[in-house]
């Protein structure tokens, strides 16, 4: 075992798949000598070379599309967007080409791609730098999206995703990128893909999400109990497929669900997963479906008291789950 | 018409056939289309097959096309069966694509011709990283481009061929200036008058050519291949052409000039070809009339065989979303 940051545990990924395969490159703004503005690609360039860690221009249409080309020829493309909030004029390429292709070629094409997006906020970074637009692409079939929150899962996830034959959409919240350390096994291991994780265990209340909002779910939950509430954090890790089974049976155990991400609340992930939850395990509910998100601006706002006001926080959450316990 | 070296006389009477095939056919399924015989639309290219024909010709089985939705010829030149062309117009089960595009947005994965979207240039950025992943893996396969002047306005197309300029990939971009982008005439979709200069700005070559003569097409697009296969990069090709027709079969196409159209069909590439093969004896009377009963009896083949195939299951709709299974 060995002690690792979530954005060093992105780098190995990277850098074991790149060497196992030599199929696979990387494409970027400043993800060359520079090594990525948040060093996920650091050592990576002189390592492999200019045509394998490729500095783009800005030019988010072309890392896109030509990782669709790319793809299309064999190549197993990583591309970089550099921050979530730059993914749109991408967004052709991705929702037009990348998850439509193997369907309008009847399956005679596929597309072996992992957008690394760097998403989220919390850290002072003003309304382009701190967006995360995951429901976007949830919304999206034929993309896979994941979300993971530890560096074990960041690192298996990746190394998962890129021996994936589909598009897949890898979320990073920079925000976990130095602030949390786990260890992780010497050996090659992946993460299986659409598959959620119970974080802690719990009998009373039912709480869902994914990324930074799982640690501060578990913040949430560690001063809950205290309070006597037995909450269960599930961690859902993929977000397209979703795991339907685990959030199911979870709830029907304790009866009462509140689902936290980070992204506002109109339209989001949470609105798809209480819908399956009304669905699916309605009559096993006995308090309505609790949504923690971020209030339904255009995006996180700079100044400080905004963007804490904006994000979502272990109080918030613990808040949402005392409210539905009384029920 | 311009001198070709390195063409045999069968090869020059083969491209004489695919432009007749590629016409016919066209046209065929344009009469259809009025037929009621399949639903939705059909984008015509007719009047502009030298510049689709003409450049795949001779490309290897490994070399991409990159099509838009008006590359009937490329398919036809490429070697896609013509019942699989019939088939996915019918969106048939039989077609390459099972019934789940559009007419006229033709792919064939064995021969390397990527299924387009609708969106306008966006198959030029896609076609430009098959570019880039030739020379990743240092193979000498080459990409051959094809679009309107209507997607060089977009914004996805700049960013392509500003990186097929910066890495050199083997690529050439053949735009077929059909002077209008659906109804929008040229004047207002840019302040220039050949589209070829705008690959100063990429740094690579930019030439304007007559996309309806047949062998300046071939000269011109040949050494833009030979030249990407051997490393040293991109060539834009601005075909001046016309089509015909509307942008689609469900188009007037009112907003042109009569004479505009009458002028340019005087300048027909298939017939302006076939006096260059009969003049020069590369072809006689009886090749000729050989060839228009071989390509009728084909297209009728086609017909059939589209005709006989069966639509695909309504379920099958869920089918071919993801790579190893459809289970989301």
């Amino acid at each position: 075992m060995k002690k690792v940051t979530f954005i060093e545990a992105i780098t190995e990924a990277l850098a074991e798949e790149m060497e196992r395969d030599e199929r696979v490159f990387l494409i970027g703004e400043d993800i060359g000598a520079y090594g990525g503005v948040f060093k996920a690609t650091k050592g990576l360039y002189e390592k492999f070379g200019p045509m394998r860690v490729i500095d783009s221009p800005i030019s988010e249409a072309f890392i896109a599309g030509g990782s669709v080309g790319a793809a299309l020829m064999g190549m197993r493309a990583v591309p970089e967007i550099q921050f979530a909030d730059f993914i749109t004029p991408a967004m052709d390429q991705i929702i037009q080409q990348a998850a439509k292709l193997r369907y309008r070629s009847g399956g005679s094409y596929k597309v072996p791609i992992v957008f690394r997006v760097c998403c989220g906020g919390g850290i002072g970074g003003g309304l382009y730098h701190s967006q995360s637009n995951e429901a976007w692409f949830v919304d999206q079939p034929g993309l896979k999206v994941l979300f993971p929150s530890t560096p074990y899962d960041a690192k298996g996830l990746l190394k998962a995703a890129i021996r994936d034959e589909n598009p897949v959409i890898y979320f990073e919240h920079k925000k976990l990128y130095r602030s949390i350390k786990q260890d992780i096994p010497e050996e090659d291991y992946t993460v299986p893909i659409g598959k959620a994780e119970v974080r802690t265990k719990g009998e009373n209340v039912t709480i869902i999400t994914y990324g930074l909002m799982v640690h501060y779910s578990l913040e949430a939950s560690e001063k809950l109990s205290k309070e006597g509430i037995s909450v269960e954090v599930i961690d859902l890790r993929t977000l397209l497929p979703l795991d339907k089974e685990t959030i199911l049976e979870s709830v029907k155990k304790t009866g009462k669900a509140v689902v936290v991400h980070e992204a506002n609340k109109t339209g989001g992930v949470g609105a798809e997963i209480s819908a399956i939850i009304a669905e699916e395990a309605f009559e096993y509910l006995d308090a309505p479906i609790a949504r923690v998100a971020g209030p339904d601006v255009p995006a996180i706002p700079f100044a400080p008291p905004m963007e804490d006001f904006f994000m979502v926080n272990p109080e918030k959450i613990a808040n949402a789950v005392r409210k539905i316990t009384a029920y | 018409m311009a001198i070709v070296t390195n063409i045999s006389n069968d090869q020059l009477k083969e491209i004489y056939y695919l432009l007749v095939l590629t016409r016919n056919l066209d046209e065929r399924g344009r009469k259809l289309f009025k037929q009621a015989r399949f639903t939705g639309t059909y984008f015509s290219a007719v009047g502009q097959e030298a510049t689709t024909v003409v450049p795949t010709y001779g490309l290897r089985k490994e070399d991409v096309i990159a099509p838009s939705h008006r590359e009937i010829g490329a398919n036809v030149a490429k070697g896609v069966p013509i019942k699989l062309i019939m088939a996915q117009i019918y969106a048939r089960k039989t077609s390459p694509d099972k019934g789940k595009s559009h007419p006229c947005h033709y792919g064939y994965a064995p021969l390397r011709v990527i299924t387009p979207a609708s969106t306008v240039a966006a198959q030029v950025v896609v076609g430009t990283g098959a570019a880039l992943a030739f020379k990743i893996r240092k193979v000498d396969n080459v990409v051959v481009s094809f679009f309107g002047d209507g997607a060089t306005s977009r914004g996805g197309f700049h960013e392509a061929l500003n990186f097929a300029g910066i890495h050199k990939l083997p690529i050439v971009y053949i735009c077929q200036n059909n002077l209008w982008a659906e109804s929008v005439p040229l004047r207002l979709q840019t302040a220039l008058t050949d589209l070829s200069e705008r690959a100063k700005a990429y740094g690579f070559p930019g030439v304007t050519i007559d996309g309806n003569d047949v062998m300046e097409v071939l000269r011109t697009s040949r050494e833009a291949i030979e030249k990407a296969r051997r490393g040293d990069g991109s060539t834009f090709i601005e075909c001046k052409t016309y089509r015909w027709y509307g942008h689609s079969e469900i188009d007037p196409a009112n907003y042109r000039a009569k004479e505009e159209l009458e002028a340019w069909m005087k300048k027909d590439p298939i017939p302006h070809y076939e006096k260059y093969l009969l003049e020069n004896k590369i072809l006689d009377e009886k090749e000729k009339n050989k060839i228009l009963v071989k390509v009728e009896k084909e297209i009728d083949e086609a017909v059939d065989f589209a005709e006989k195939s069966p639509y695909p299951a309504p379920e099958e709709a869920l089918e071919d979303v993801y790579y190893g299974g459809d289970k989301t």
